[in-house]
């Protein structure tokens, strides 16, 4: 008896400071009339959503609106599904989540639809009828684009070049290299593709595969990655053959990926979207569907500090990406 | 640790010292909390919420408490839980079966799963942790070599998709198929001869074996009920998501565990019951939902919801510490006190 009476004070204790700690909200109580948005990345802990939620905290705050944050912490698939639920018992207004299973959340997602709130996506899509609009963070052909003209720029617009990719059936990155040839062939005719090579995604055989590229085209000016572990494998294999600074490398990446790569000179510019303000966009476009000033149809979308922002379709275009270089690379930290 | 006695005991203190009715505190001090700081915890469409999104955990705890009650364990269970959901998905989208048939499939296909694990340690006497921890990347890998990796099953039909997420006479469909299971389960343990040697087995297998109870096929049937209700909670987690991948049910068994251990099941077998279970799952559901509901409380600086999942995980955690910790502690503590009167 003595054992069960103490267990109990004891769960009474374990709650007591619990609560004792927490300090309510100065915004109070529910649904004072304020807009509430709940932001769900696809995990909680990686620094890319860490970044996306600091923006998404700042369009909150400019609208005056509350920002409920909660993502999955472990790979148990249900935990986007549950977290929507959730959020559409407790009444929220609008939803923007990044999708980890597309047809899995896509269920919850129009469950949220159902019960009258606006739903959008950011950085991964949704099947089309489980949201209003997709917050498109770039388009294949801005990619593309994007990381061709960086490295025409970088060699004089003349030359050989290769990529690295992840694998030779990677859908993202074959549009992305399809985005790449094309621009070649309309605006750098001096510029020549001589070989694709695949890394499976790996830092080691990106690098494993740069150094044979090397070998086997002396000629050979710059090295394009689009996959992410390809960036500072292709540097690392750039840097050992000593041929820093004449084979430039250019990719997409994270900048504290390839941060001391970039400083020392091998790596000439990592290709992304600045991160934060993807997270600042899906919450201004989400309120902006809740308060009727986003409408299907729309072609354009004031975006606050963002300016006004190209719609194509059902998809808000976040705009053409950022190149992270040594001048500017030291500012980002995700 | 806690044995039940048959006949209830009369007196209040009597009462108290049923670690089922501890729980019972526990649980309602949840609920009395959570209503109290949260928003809409006890609306209807959250109380819903709180069974829709765990009955799958609840129904891998109540089929485990057998399993430890004989002394055993099961770590397989969710592992078999992605299998079933990816044969499922299979059977309905590649084979054109109907979602009940593949329903009857999923779970034939746990059972036999569950039954390897029984041939494993009823029949080759090899350690239930060994022998689960074995499939528990067999059948995972199965599920994943099956789907090569990331191959995924969605589009069912509203019909089946309707167990997952539609309210029957009131309540989410699922949770009756899991009151069918606690009803079985309990009637198993408690009101049956075969049920009851669960526990004899797990307090003395060889004392069993020389009483004349067939330990190995009794211990059989645990594993073989684990399976199977593993591969029922595949379908109705597939039902909920609207998606069948290999990752399905991924860390459940360890929630499971902790429901039955929570519920004073002893890990060593041979004591614990199937209420015991019930509540301790309800603790852990409970305490994981109220905790997405504190809207408009923060701490360090950030609302309670926005750190639901890592505050769960820590106050599960510590309460399971604390429910194990705490007998022999009082029992030090005991010795200690009657030492000093010398």
């Amino acid at each position: 008896m003595k054992r069960s009476s103490f267990l109990c004070s004891l769960a009474v204790l374990c709650a007591v400071p619990f609560i004792g700690a927490c300090k309510k909200t100065e915004t109070g109580g529910a649904k004072d009339g304020k807009l509430t948005i709940a932001f769900l990345p696809k995990s909680k802990g990686n620094q890319y959503f860490v970044t996306c939620e600091r923006g998404a905290r700042a369009a909150a705050k400019e609208l005056g609106a509350e920002l409920l944050f909660d993502g999955p912490t472990n790979s148990d698939p249900a935990k986007q599904n549950e977290i929507v639920e959730g959020w559409i018992s407790s009444g929220v207004d609008v939803i923007a989540a990044a999708c980890e299973n597309k047809e899995g959340l896509s269920t919850a997602l129009r469950n949220a639809q159902k019960a009258g709130i606006k739903v959008v996506t950011y950085d991964a899509d949704a099947l089309p009828d489980a949201r209003s609009f997709f917050v498109n963070q770039a388009t294949e052909k801005g990619i593309g684009d994007a990381l061709l003209d960086n490295a025409a720029k970088l060699i004089g617009e003349e030359g050989e070049f290769a990529i690295i990719t992840a694998n030779l059936t990677a859908a993202n990155q074959n549009a992305w290299i399809k985005a790449i040839e094309t621009r070649q062939a309309e605006k750098y005719p001096k510029l020549k593709l001589v070989d694709i090579k695949p890394c499976d995604d790996l830092k080691d055989k990106a690098q494993q595969e740069t150094t044979n590229l090397l070998g086997a085209h002396p000629n050979l000016k710059a090295v394009i990655s689009v996959c992410s572990p390809g960036v500072p494998g292709a540097a690392e294999a750039v840097k050992q053959a000593g041929k820093t600074g004449a084979v430039k490398v250019v990719g997409l990446g994270l900048p504290s990926e390839n941060k001391a790569y970039v400083k020392e000179g091998v790596t000439q510019s990592v290709i992304l979207w600045k991160v934060e303000d993807l997270g600042y966009l899906a919450i201004k476009a989400g309120a902006a569907l809740a308060d009727g000033s986003l409408k299907p149809g729309a072609t354009e979308f004031d975006a606050g500090k963002l300016g006004k922002l190209k719609v194509e379709g059902d998809n808000i275009l976040l705009g053409t990406p950022f190149a992270f270089t040594k001048e500017n690379i030291d500012q980002f930290d995700f | 640790m806690h044995e039940m006695s048959s006949a209830p005991s009369k007196s209040l203190k009597g009462i108290f010292a049923r670690h089922e009715v501890v729980l019972l505190l526990v649980v309602a001090l949840e609920v009395l909390i959570f209503s109290l700081l949260g928003r809409n915890f006890l609306g209807e469409a959250n109380v819903s919420n709180i069974f829709r999104h765990s009955v799958e955990i609840g129904m891998l705890a109540l089929v485990m408490t057998p399993v430890i009650l004989t002394g055993g364990i099961d770590l397989s269970v969710g592992s078999m839980m992605g299998l079933c959901a990816v044969c499922f998905g299979i059977l309905v989208k590649e084979a054109q079966f109907s979602p009940l048939l593949a329903a009857l499939c999923s779970v034939a296909i746990g059972a036999t799963g569950g039954g390897l694990n029984a041939f494993l340690i009823a029949r080759l006497k090899l350690p239930p942790l060994i022998v689960t921890l074995g499939t528990f990347s067999l059948f995972r890998g199965l599920a994943e070599a099956l789907t090569k990796g990331s191959k995924s099953y969605s589009g069912f039909s509203d019909s089946f998709l309707a167990l997952g997420n539609s309210e029957v006479a009131g309540l989410p469909a699922q949770l009756w198929i899991f009151i069918a299971v606690a009803l079985g389960v309990y009637l198993l343990v408690h009101h049956t001869t075969f049920g009851r040697s669960f526990r004899a087995i797990g307090y003395s297998p060889e004392g069993s074996r020389y009483a004349g109870l067939a330990v190995g096929r009794n211990i059989s049937l645990a594993y073989i009920l684990a399976g199977a209700v593993a591969g029922l909670a595949a379908v109705i987690f597939v039902a909920r998501i609207g998606e069948a991948r290999a990752n399905a049910g991924i860390g459940y068994e360890l929630l499971a565990i902790t429901a039955v251990v929570l519920g004073g099941t002893s890990i060593f077998g041979g004591s614990g019951t199937v209420c015991g279970t019930l509540l301790g799952y309800l603790a852990v559901a409970v305490l994981n939902n109220g905790l997405k509901r504190i809207m408009d409380y923060e701490l360090l600086d950030r609302k309670i919801s926005d750190m639901a999942s890592e505050l769960s995980g820590l106050l599960t955690g510590l309460l399971l510490i604390v429910a194990l910790a705490i007998t022999p502690l009082l029992r030090i503590l005991a010795t200690r006190r009657s030492r000093s009167q010398h």
